[in-house]
């Protein structure tokens, strides 16, 4: 299948500091692909670059056939941005500021009114159509973001944090709606650094760290790399040698997490887990243990060393 | 066309997010002249006179009633009060009459006023006194009679009301464009315009024009209360919407470059004040700028104000002061400028990749 975004070798310095650095990957049409990384890791860099609000000191970006850089006005009327901080206008209602968008962005003018009332229907907001934005909780907010974000048909949508400051309830709406979207034919493109949502929402992302990318693949099979299941094991006094404890088991990436936790990587951990517990308690005292499939924060810990979350 | 429609209604719409700037912006010109009309100079002066004790006093008082100006009201309105010999007087002034029969003196003292308000008293006694001398002299005195150049003797808070409408055009369009614009910047909205396919032409169009109108009738709202206030108005509603409207439009520039530049709402807007109290003030605010000479009138002929104060004159005083061409040719040539300005800043700060 061909790309819908394609981004080859991109970098962007910010003074001395490289924000991104030889950045490549391709999005596919309607798909939903995530940049998940820390702050400060390059991913609202890199939307801005692809939307052309940032410019280039390296590489190439193609989208929808077009170089944003040289070639704008086509790209963004087929594109939506959502920024981080939910940029609407606050004293306003969501009608009008979708009227707002749809003066700047729609095409035909002639449909506009029938397509807000069907976005303001379907993220539910309907009801509280004519109440200032400011009376909004952080979820609302976000989901007239993203109405308006659709109001104009874009092909590709650029959400920037989703669900930033959002409650899980309001989490699930709007992963909901973002797939439901994605079914009907949008493409996302969403950076976060929330692990559960890269794991639910995204196809396929790229994990990015001080402005590089170290993983590319779907959710599945960045966890299904690691191969082994994760142990963590608390105890009243820090394990001294875990590698004489558990001699002959195979465990590997052991870590002390804080003092008197204990994190290893073992094949086959429900097998083992009787054993396992047997030969902490030998001389120590066990106060816990869990046994748990990869995270995508154990990718991340994985090729970076640190957790997601340092 | 029906996109900038919908833009413009939009602009007008976003008046909710800047209700304190608007009512600041349209209203505070009406309520300062409103409040600096009262203490303006007026040309009728209340003046104390303490009783009369001798023939010559009540002549006197009685060609103060007749100091007028050569075709308006009177200039003195003779008061007489009883007050001791020498008593202390806290504000205005008090005449009193000493000396014998024959050898008559009339005191005028002052009290806490400053040396304008002191001017203006002496002069007016002057003037009463001029008045008596040459009724006594008759023939033998030298008559002084004024011929004044205009039709109609109109009061200075007119002059000063109507100086004051440029003022208000500016200022609403300026305070309240400097803030619509900063405010993108803080609350992130300017995105919304950065990745728009829109042509930037009809973007700021709209909000110029929205400008525009918003400061024109804040110049209106002011001739209303001149207008009130005074009882007189201008011979052309059509000239002075034309008028307001042009200056507005520079002051709608102005604040949106303010904003663009500055991209922070307090900054931008004080900029925006300052500047449309230096152009207001430097720009034929307490007088023609042709009456003044030097370094002011030169500041002056920079100013919008200046042309639209020499273009609203005529509508007030009902009297040509020159041809209209050079204020109306600085007028457009000025207010495409900054619009031309303002457009190039804006692809420059808000379109243009960081």
């Amino acid at each position: 299948m061909n790309s819908i975004i394609s981004v080859v070798s991109v970098t962007r310095q910010f003074g001395e500091i490289i924000a991104v650095d030889q950045l490549s990957f391709e999005v596919l049409p309607q798909e939903i692909f995530g940049l998940l990384g820390p702050n400060g890791a390059g991913k609202t860099t890199t939307i801005q670059m692809i939307t052309g609000l940032l410019g280039l000191h390296g590489g190439e970006i193609q989208i929808l056939g077009f170089n944003p850089q040289q070639n704008p006005r086509p790209v963004h009327q087929r594109i939506s941005y959502v920024p981080q901080e939910t940029n609407v206008y606050l004293d306003l209602n969501a009608m009008e500021n979708l009227w707002h968008h749809a003066a700047l962005y729609c095409e035909d003018l002639s449909t506009v009114h029938q397509k807000i009332n069907e976005l303001l229907d379907l993220m539910s907001l309907w009801n509280r159509r004519n109440d200032a934005v400011r009376t909004y909780s952080g979820g609302m907010k976000r989901r007239l973001a993203l109405a308006r974000a659709l109001l104009h048909d874009p092909d590709v949508i650029f959400f920037d944090e989703p669900t930033l400051g959002v409650d899980v309830q309001g989490k699930h709406v709007i992963w909901e709606h973002i797939q439901k979207q994605r079914q009907l034919g949008k493409t996302f493109i969403i950076s976060t650094n929330d692990m559960m949502e890269a794991d639910r929402l995204c196809d396929r992302l790229v994990i990015i760290d001080n402005g590089r990318a170290i993983a590319l693949d779907t959710p599945e099979d960045l966890k299904a790399g690691l191969g082994q299941d994760i142990v963590t094991l608390q105890t009243l006094e820090t394990i001294e040698n875990p590698n004489e404890i558990f001699d002959c088991m195979d465990i590997n990436s052991v870590k002390h997490q804080q003092p008197g936790v204990l994190r290893f990587e073992v094949s086959n951990a429900e097998l083992l887990v009787a054993e396992i517990i047997n030969r902490v308690q030998r001389g120590n005292h066990l106060e816990a243990i869990r046994i748990s499939r990869p995270s995508l924060d154990d990718v991340f810990l994985e090729y970076t060393g640190k957790a997601l979350r340092d | 066309m029906r996109r900038f429609v919908l833009l413009l209604k939009n602009e007008f719409v976003l008046f909710r997010t800047t209700i304190p700037v608007h009512i600041i912006g349209i209203f505070q010109p009406a309520l300062m002249f409103s409040l600096m009309a009262l203490v303006l100079v007026t040309p009728v002066f209340d003046m104390q006179v303490s009783t009369p004790g001798a023939a010559i006093d009540n002549e006197l008082v009685s060609a103060m009633q007749d100091v007028r100006s050569p075709i308006g009201p009177v200039y003195i309105n003779p008061i007489l009060v009883d007050v001791s010999p020498g008593e202390e007087i806290q504000g205005g002034q008090l005449i009193e009459f000493v000396g014998n029969e024959g050898e008559r003196t009339a005191v005028q003292r002052f009290g806490l006023i400053d040396s304008n308000m002191v001017k203006n008293f002496r002069n007016r006694l002057t003037s009463a006194a001029l008045v008596l001398w040459n009724e006594s002299l008759e023939s033998k005195a030298i008559s002084i009679k004024q011929v004044p150049w205009l039709p109609e003797d109109i009061p200075y808070s007119v002059y000063f009301g109507m100086a004051m409408m440029p003022l208000a055009a500016i200022l609403a369009s300026a305070l309240i464009g400097a803030f619509l614009t900063a405010q993108e910047f803080e609350f992130n909205t300017i995105i919304e315009y950065r990745l728009s396919p829109t042509p930037v032409y009809i973007i700021l169009g709209s909000r110029l024009l929205r400008l525009s109108v918003t400061g024109m009738l804040s110049g209106m709202v002011l001739m209303v209360v001149v207008g009130i206030t005074t009882g007189i108005w201008p011979s052309s509603l059509i000239w002075i919407v034309a008028i307001l409207s042009v200056v507005a439009l520079i002051g709608g520039s102005i604040g949106i470059l303010a904003g663009l530049i500055l991209k922070k709402v307090l900054p931008a807007f004080l900029i925006g004040l300052a500047l449309s109290f230096f152009t207001w003030i430097m720009g034929s605010a307490f007088g023609l700028a042709a009456g003044f000479s030097g370094p002011y009138e030169a500041v002056s002929r920079i100013m919008p104000n200046t042309y639209a104060v020499e273009l609203l004159f005529p509508l007030y005083y009902r009297v040509e002061i020159g041809s209209k061409f050079p204020a109306i040719l600085f007028l457009s040539i000025s207010s495409l400028f900054v619009v031309l300005i303002t457009m190039l800043t804006f692809q420059k700060t808000v379109l243009n990749k960081g």
